[in-house]
């Protein structure tokens, strides 16, 4: 298992190496703004852009500039510097992560708590009522535009503009502190936002869910528990959905992994800072060195939760062996 | 531009400094603000939100180009002359103690400001003219990127080139006592240099405070400004670490202890201001301002016009215009064929319907139609003929086209021998096209280019974001981009010479960041601009540039379409005050009810 891990975690600084690198080679390649001309201002002589590149560190060849970077960010941890703020490009991501990190795993619970279970009733009700209306419901969900939805229900929900202000809307995520020191401010802005967030999800883990699990429910070992007399609730959950979970368990590892790279549609919706909007507004400005932080930041986060998925499985699943 | 960047050109001679005006600078009993031309008086505290898309540029006065960045510096910081809001004609005294004084020889300007101005913690001294002359070396500085030093002061004696060592002293600019500042200059640019005062590199920087933070590359004084104005961004008031900023997210304004309401002429009503950022989806926040309390919206331009007409019919008081004082056109490079023949862009003006460019933006509530370009507001607007200027010339008679015009001049360029075939163009090269990617510009340069390639035109029609399309392209002659449907230009001075002088003078056509988009480089019309340049404010000044505009027209290099206005909302409770110099709402003038 060890050697599985060490091995893993390897590969994973290879595989960043070759984002960054993509990243990099894409935005120099692709028509960008010049952030020297940009800095500027009107009219600027040749020698004042000249100086500019030089302090920006635009003036060497892209690959002496690939390979600064890559200085500074393997000895010294550092991500550079916004082209447009000046502003520490690492500070803004460990600044932004926080609401990031909270709204992906709100979410990922409420859709837990809806996706699974409807699943669950899906499958065991399967061609009845019930299941008809889980799975058009879920087809709906998986069909409605995370900025679609986040918009009717902001013009529905949300205090201030809703027609039923239930929910604190658009803008209300406090911009200082955090869960741990501010959790009722942070928890009562997210709930709308987890709500939306997690509609699509909560539709694709219930028919995930209720596929695995119906699949399981045909295997001879759920046929032997109920030939032994157990309790419908038992073969269900002890043995059908423990089986049925592994694959439940994998997507989810990486749709936790791809959120916390940033929810840009929600978070820019809903206005939480987090790195989804740090990544959208840095888009809009060529920012490459912010763009690359929060690119490797998703990156890490997918590779990183992958691996613990895998792991986990060797718990969950008794075949599995590293 | 389309970030309202304050790129301009300052007059070669100075706008009278208002001494009427200037009177005003001295009351102690100044609680009267203007909202929409009109007088109200503001209730004194109560705390305020602004709704706004992005952040300010930067909070350092050295620094600050933006439209937005300008509104919070006005509020934060003082600088040697400034405007009252509904007027950003007349310069008023703000940290000066009066006019200029200008050398009969027009090569120093003298500048005396009013004793007893203090920082704010932790710097707590007084203001000292020798503040303001480190402010203007530290902005020629490599160490605090300045987007105008040069441009506008570099004729001050020993200025070295702007942006490009580290800082020095200025031998031109001397400090006799602590509350008298002179410039002395290479050339007569006096008048030009003491308009320029109204520029945030006027604002004072202490020293002995600022060198440290200054010694870097950049500068991050950025992070620990110190203030004079009636707010302060909030701060550690120990080391002067700005807490109320969070880059991306909010920006705090409280009020500047140290501020003393009898030397400024900003009534300053609010406690708090609160600039709350991210909110990009302009539809939703200004719902949230409209149906709100305390809020003001929105730094990233007009609401939505759906949600504009509906507050116009049921809120109308609560909707601001505010013009622009710029116009948006479509350059065709003059350079580059077949737009460097006369009779093709006469064509394609003439073709043009400019009012169904001008509903991509909102339509008529959003601005007039430009027939040129010296729009409302801008001395020499009058001259040039108002609204109908330059409609004496046919192509550009109808504000929705005409086919006809545009057939004569196209069938003139089929006598010269060009490929055009019953009024169409007929040659094969696609025509290199360079738009926003972004809305409402994305769309109006969708309607020009189904309306140019009805007149046979083929385009290469490529999109980009508009940072990108200015650094990279419409600003880089080399990439020989014929048409730029995204441009646009705005005062950052009332006065003609800066909407016409960078943007049609041959010889302002530059390698990088060139804004003569067009590439006009007219013997005549150089000439001309040279002249008026010379000319005192007035209305001989104004009328050889209302010519110059007129000369520009006839050569017809772009289509001009709008003279946008920008429709700034207000809550219900808020006595909003709009700022004509920036064309965004005036925080220090704006109250609750």
């Amino acid at each position: 298992m060890l050697r599985f891990i060490v091995r893993r975690l390897l590969w994973m600084i290879v595989l960043l190496l070759v984002i960054s690198f993509l990243t990099f080679i894409i935005f120099y390649l692709l028509p960008a703004a010049d952030p020297a001309t940009l800095r500027a201002g009107r009219q600027p002589t040749p020698e004042l852009i000249a100086t500019l590149k030089q302090t920006l560190g635009l003036d060497k060849p892209w690959y002496v500039q690939y390979w600064k970077y890559l200085e500074r960010l393997i000895f010294h941890f550092d991500f550079g510097f916004s082209y447009e703020s000046n502003v520490s490009v690492r500070s803004q991501i460990f600044d932004r992560l926080p609401a990031t990190a909270t709204l992906a795993v709100g979410g990922a619970i409420v859709w837990l708590i809806i996706g699974v279970p409807v699943g669950i009733i899906s499958a065991i009700k399967r061609g009845k009522a019930p299941d008809r209306v889980a799975m058009g419901g879920a087809l709906l969900a998986i069909s409605a535009p995370v900025y679609w939805l986040g918009l009717v229900s902001l013009y529905l929900f949300s205090k201030g503009i809703g027609k039923i202000g239930l929910f604190k809307g658009q803008g209300t995520y406090p911009n200082t502190g955090n869960v741990f020191t501010d959790p009722w401010g942070v928890i009562s802005s997210l709930i709308l936002p987890c709500i939306v967030l997690a509609a699509s999800f909560a539709a694709v883990y219930a028919r995930f869910t209720r596929g695995s699990l119906l699949e399981t429910m045909g295997e001879d070992y759920i046929r032997t528990a109920r030939a032994k007399g157990l309790a419908e609730h038992r073969v269900v959950f002890k043995h059908g959905l423990r089986a049925a979970i592994t694959p439940v368990v994998t997507i989810l590892g990486l749709d936790l992994g791809a959120l916390l790279g940033g929810a840009i549609l929600t978070e820019t919706v809903f206005n939480i800072p987090g790195i989804g909007r740090l990544a959208f507004e840095a888009i809009q400005k060529s920012d490459l060195p912010t763009i690359q932080g929060t690119v490797l930041l998703a990156a890490f986060f997918i590779i990183l939760l992958n691996l613990v998925v895998d792991v986990i499985y060797g718990f969950l699943d008794p075949r599995v062996r590293y | 531009m389309n970030r309202t960047v304050r790129w301009t050109v300052v007059g070669g001679t100075a706008i009278a400094m208002s001494l009427a005006i200037a009177a005003c600078g001295g009351s102690s009993k100044k609680t009267a603000g203007t909202s929409g031309g009109s007088s109200t008086t503001g209730k004194q505290g109560g705390n305020l939100t602004y709704l706004a898309a992005s952040d300010i540029d930067y909070l350092d006065p050295g620094q600050t180009y933006y439209t937005f960045g300008f509104m919070v510096g006005i509020a934060t910081n003082r600088t040697l002359y400034g405007f009252l809001p509904n007027d950003s004609v007349k310069t008023v005294p703000d940290l000066a103690d009066g006019a200029p004084v200008i050398s009969a020889d027009n090569k120093s300007v003298t500048v005396k400001i009013r004793p007893g101005i203090k920082y704010s913690p932790p710097v707590n001294r007084v203001v000292k003219t020798a503040d303001i002359k480190y402010a203007f070396e530290r902005a020629f500085s490599k160490n605090v990127p300045n987007g105008y030093a040069g441009v506008y002061f570099s004729s001050i004696v020993g200025a070295p080139a702007a942006g490009t060592g580290p800082i020095k002293d200025i031998s031109g600019i001397t400090t006799p006592d602590d509350n008298t500042i002179v410039f002395t200059l290479k050339d007569p640019q006096a008048a030009l240099v003491a308009q320029a005062l109204v520029l945030p590199i006027s604002t004072p920087v202490p020293k002995e405070y600022a060198a440290p933070f200054d010694a870097k590359i950049p500068s991050t004084y950025d992070e620990q400004v110190a203030f004079i104005g009636p707010y302060m961004v909030q701060n550690d008031p120990k080391t002067g670490k700005t807490t109320g900023w969070a880059r991306g997210k909010s920006l705090k304004m409280v009020r500047n202890p140290n501020w003393d309401k009898a030397t400024d002429f900003r009534p300053a009503y609010l406690d708090q201001i609160t600039i709350q950022e991210g909110n990009s989806d302009l539809a939703t926040a200004s719902r949230r301002t409209l149906s709100g309390t305390a809020t003001l919206c929105c730094d990233a331009g007009s609401p939505p016009s759906e949600v504009l007409g509906e507050a116009l019919k049921t809120q109308k008081d609560q909707v601001q215009f505010v013009p622009s004082g710029g116009t948006r056109y479509i350059a065709m490079n003059t350079k580059v064929a077949p737009f460097d023949n006369l009779n093709i862009r006469k064509a394609i003006v003439a073709a043009m319907d400019r009012n169904a460019l001008r509903l991509t933006r909102g339509g008529e509530i959003l601005g007039d139609i430009a027939n040129g370009w010296i729009p409302p507001g801008i001395p020499g607007f009058e001259e040039a003929g108002g609204l109908t200027q330059n409609t004496d010339l046919d192509f550009l008679k109808s504000p929705t086209g005409d086919p006809a015009v545009a057939r004569k001049y196209m069938d003139a360029a089929a006598a010269e021998g060009l490929p055009v075939k019953n009024g169409k163009w007929t040659g094969a090269d696609k025509i290199l096209t360079i738009a926003t990617n972004a809305d409402p510009g994305k769309k109006t340069a969708e309607s020009f280019q189904g309306q140019i390639e009805a007149l046979g035109f083929k385009l290469n029609f490529r999109i980009v974001p508009q940072d990108t399309l200015y650094t990279k392209f419409c600003g880089v002659p080399a990439q020989k981009v014929a048409i730029c449907p995204n441009v646009g230009w705005f005062k950052d001075f009332p006065d003609p010479q800066a909407m016409l002088d960078a943007t049609f003078n041959g010889k302002n056509i530059i390698p990088q960041g060139n804004v003569n988009w067009p590439q006009l480089n007219v013997p005549a019309i150089n000439d001309a601009m040279a002249k008026a340049s010379l000319l005192p404010a007035g209305p001989d000044r104004n009328k050889a540039w209302a010519a110059v505009n007129h000369l520009i027209a006839e050569q017809a290099p772009a289509i001009p379409w709008i003279w946008d206005k920008t429709a700034i909302i207000n809550s219900k409770d808020v006595n909003a005050v709009s700022d004509s110099y920036t064309t965004t709402h005036s925080l220090p003038f704006t109250s609750l009810k």
